[in-house]
């Protein structure tokens, strides 16, 4: 049979299988990781919790996507005062298949802080770029061909008018020749590292859940998993990489028995939003602007959010009756968000007998005042580019018309009445030779010879940027450092 | 840093210098470094043509006269339209009004209204009724509150978040001044943050006492960051705003070429004093910033009763950072601070000696 008649794909129904690498999660990190590892002549099983969704198949950013790619059909809450809502891809491909697909290389600054403040061995900026030089081509990113969408263009226009920072974000997006802005195709994992993968001679198995690892001592020797017919089944490997996100790599870790320093340093980009109506249609339901204002970078940052109908009225749920009217011109109304690094603590906590874990995440201070600060500040961007009229998203949220109303945000906002969510997870199972980190500098679970994590829950903190370049570039580099040290079973 | 191309190059030539010049606020601590500046020989930013100076009663037109024999005082309020028709009687219409009437330590909170809301809202309505020139408004940082982290920076364009009366008020006097704008007057508007120098009042003389004796009250590890400006500093932004054509409804931060942290603060005052020939104790009260926070609930509380306490007013903010960036002053006006911290504390100094003041 050649490699062209294997599918790609097949959903978990074998009770036994055997493989050189497992890696679990099929993600920016599990990806890439199976990738490189099966280019490099090993013998690679991705496991992926999800199925496998066909781009294309369901409108992006719409309700049908979240019931489909999203965990929990879109929303899970990470508990504390207030609570933080934050979704996650649960899919072929995970957050690569629904996110914004704006891209970012991790900033030089941030690549020496996390250098020097968690005793990375061997991260050297000059080989981070080139790797990402490699992703970009590989991810194809590259900025729109023509004029952005008029909700990017708000927030250029009214950073412009304020003389704040602001630039296009690439995206890893292909479009055809003479295409615009609406006629991108996402170069997501489906579409790029997990048919490279399986090129390579990679299995791809979905519908498939990792219950725990077994370890004996030092080794992890097999994992248990449901599989898409809801049987129970064994897969054997030699080395295992667990890249199933911030909050389902601890959670396997602690269900498997491996608890020191995992999960307990959970970091996101906690986020706050607003609608703006303006008097024009800008309204663009299946895309997000690629615009995004780094004047306040990086303790503030803001962009678009996606502003389908449905996002739109969630955006001004808040204040219904105030506001509701709003979503019947919902074709000039955009959303917007002001996203923070945070300098909280989060943990993820697995709990006997319950499928999920307990999350939970509690704001600063000096958090809570740059999530009022960057609200302000981005309904001031709002008004400068335009706006008749700002609903900043939070309970008994002022209208806003002119300059002076901002003075009654900035009085009312409190977090503990508004939806604050994030989409950035990691940390929580953070590398480096620090004490306080759980894997060491290429990804190695501590105590552990054949475990490791590659996937968002190793970067140090939050990068203050759009996370998945940081995640791949790492995951590039640990699977490079993997390979070095490890040869192929012959 | 922003780009290195200043906008004023692109700008026309400046607004030549007025016929007259009116100065409201007169016999107040900035009012008279105005007048000493504008209208003396050791004056920097000496002019010819009549200055014209607002006071409240033939005490304050003594105190004014004693910094400059060329002004004409007249006695009125802004809180009085009538007395200022009589203010800007038969001036030229190239005639610029400078407003730094305001009330920042008032007895009562409604005092903080009715100068610097109504007060500003009458000023800038007589300047328009009158047609003349500009006015330059001298606003405060106190609309726009404290700074969300100690790392944050005040840019040109913030969002109004005033802090208590103070803020209120003058928050309400700019919108009053941009509502005449919107109608035609010519008017900018000039941000000052805590200023320093020659002529302050008995307050700043606290201040160095309190620092000379190691009790100036830091909270927390005194990383807070404040922007300060010296007073000459100041009036140099001011002459910049006032002759600086296009820029109507605009807001500048005029401060020191950079803001400095409580303990920076510290330090260097101590150490002018020292090269002063003072004793100076080493040291701060160190306070938690929970102290200070009680202080701001506290100072919240008293005005919500339409009184005002200064001490907690003071000790309240003192636990935030006031950080702005004077970029936009720097490349729109072609402000250029010429003191810093060091220097402008060393001045201040050396006038309170010369005053007979005890520090």
């Amino acid at each position: 049979m050649s490699e062209q008649d294997i599918p790609i794909h097949s959903p978990a129904i074998e009770s036994l299988y055997d493989t050189e690498i497992l890696v679990i999660g099929s993600g920016a990190g599990g990806a890439t990781t199976a990738a490189l590892l099966a280019e490099a002549g090993f013998d690679v099983l991705v496991v992926e919790e999800g199925a496998w969704v066909e781009q294309g198949s369901v409108v992006p950013f719409s309700l049908e996507q979240m019931n489909q790619q999203y965990r929990s059909a879109g929303v899970t809450v990470a508990l504390g005062l207030p609570s933080i809502a934050y979704t996650e891809g649960r899919c072929a491909g995970g957050g690569t298949e629904v996110n914004s697909g704006l891209y970012r290389r991790p900033p030089a600054e941030l690549l020496e802080r996390w250098r020097t403040q968690y005793h990375i061995r061997d991260l050297d900026p000059d080989e981070m770029y080139a790797i990402a030089h490699e992703l970009e081509t590989a991810l194809n990113v590259t900025t729109v061909p023509g004029q952005v969408s008029a909700p990017s263009m708000v927030l250029h226009r009214g950073a412009e008018a304020l003389s704040w920072e602001n630039s296009e974000s690439p995206r890893w997006m292909k479009y055809p020749p003479g295409g615009n802005a609406a006629s991108g195709q996402r170069q997501s994992m489906t579409r790029t590292y997990l048919p490279r993968a399986h090129r390579a001679g990679a299995r791809i198995i979905t519908q498939c859940r990792v219950r725990k690892l077994v370890i004996n001592g030092t080794s992890a020797s097999q994992a248990d998993v449901v599989l898409a017919n809801g049987m129970p089944g064994r897969i054997r490997f030699r080395h295992v990489f667990v890249c199933g996100g911030a909050i389902h790599t601890p959670a396997l870790l602690q269900r498997s028995g491996l608890h020191e320093r995992i999960g307990d340093t959970l970091a996101v980009h906690p986020t706050v939003k607003l609608a703006a109506r303006f008097p024009e249609a800008i309204n663009v339901p299946d895309d997000v602007p690629v615009h995004q204002v780094k004047e306040f970078a990086p303790e503030i940052s803001f962009g678009g959010s996606a502003s389908n109908p449905g996002l739109v009225a969630m955006a001004l749920a808040d204040n219904w009756t105030e506001f509701g009217h709003a979503v019947n011109e919902w074709q000039r109304v955009s959303v917007y968000y002001a996203a923070i690094t945070s300098q909280g603590k989060g943990r993820v906590k697995a709990i006997p007998g319950m499928r999920d874990p307990l999350v939970t995440y509690h704001l600063t201070g000096r958090d809570k005042q740059l999530l009022r600060s960057g609200l302000s500040r981005l309904t001031l961007l709002m008004l400068a580019a335009g706006a008749n009229e700002v609903y900043p998203s939070y309970r008994g949220a002022p209208l806003v018309r002119t300059p002076g109303d901002i003075s009654n945000l900035q009085h009312s906002f409190a977090t503990t009445k508004a939806t604050v969510m994030t989409v950035h997870l990691c940390s929580t199972v953070p590398i480096g030779e620090h004490p306080r980190c759980a894997a060491n500098s290429f990804g190695q679970v501590r105590g552990m010879k054949n475990v490791w994590v590659n996937d968002a829950s190793m970067l140090p903190d939050a990068p203050g940027v759009n996370p998945q370049g940081s995640v791949q570039a790492f995951a590039v580099r640990n699977a490079r450092r993997f390979i070095e040290t490890n040869s192929p079973r012959g | 840093m922003r780009a290195a191309l200043s906008k004023r190059t692109l700008l026309v030539a400046d607004y030549s210098l007025p016929s007259a010049t009116v100065v409201t606020g007169a016999a107040g601590w900035l009012g008279r470094a105005l007048v000493h500046h504008l209208s003396t020989d050791s004056g920097a930013y000496k002019r010819d043509g009549v200055l014209r100076a607002l006071v409240l009663n033939e005490q304050e037109a003594q105190a004014v006269r004693d910094v400059s024999t060329n002004v004409e005082t007249v006695i009125g309020s802004v809180t009085d339209p009538r007395s200022l028709e009589r203010l800007l009687d038969g001036l030229p219409a190239d005639t610029d009004v400078i407003h730094t009437a305001g009330v920042i330590h008032p007895g009562k909170v409604s005092d903080f209204f009715d100068v610097n809301t109504t007060g500003a809202a009458n000023m800038a309505s007589a300047v328009h009724r009158a047609g003349l020139r500009r006015m330059v408004h001298v606003s405060s940082n106190s609309p726009f509150g404290t700074n969300p982290s100690e790392l944050d920076t005040f840019r040109a364009h913030e969002p109004y978040n005033p802090y208590l009366g103070y803020g209120k008020s003058k928050m309400q006097g700019e919108l009053a001044v941009l509502a005449q704008v919107e109608q035609g007057l010519d008017a900018v508007i000039v941000r000052p943050p805590w200023f320093y120098g020659p002529l302050q009042p008995p307050r700043q003389t606290t201040f160095f006492r309190m620092v000379r004796s190691g009790k100036f009250p830091k909270f927390g590890a005194g990383n807070q960051r404040r922007s300060m400006v010296f007073v000459d500093n100041l009036v140099q932004g001011i002459v910049r705003a006032e002759l600086t054509p296009n820029t109507s409804g605009r807001g500048y931060w005029i401060a020191d070429a950079r803001p400095y942290t409580v303990n920076e603060i510290i330090d260097t005052v101590g150490r002018a004093l020292r090269d002063e020939g003072y004793d100076v104790k080493p040291g701060a009260m160190k306070l938690p910033v929970f102290a200070g926070r009680i202080a701001e609930r506290a100072d919240r509380l008293i005005q919500g009763t339409g009184r005002y306490q200064q001490q907690l007013h003071v000790m309240g903010e003192m636990t935030h950072s006031i950080a702005c960036d004077i970029d936009a002053a720097r490349e729109e006006l072609g402000y250029d601070p010429q003191f810093e911290l060091y220097d402008g504390m060393r001045r201040s100094i050396q006038w309170c000696r010369a005053e007979g003041l005890e520090l």
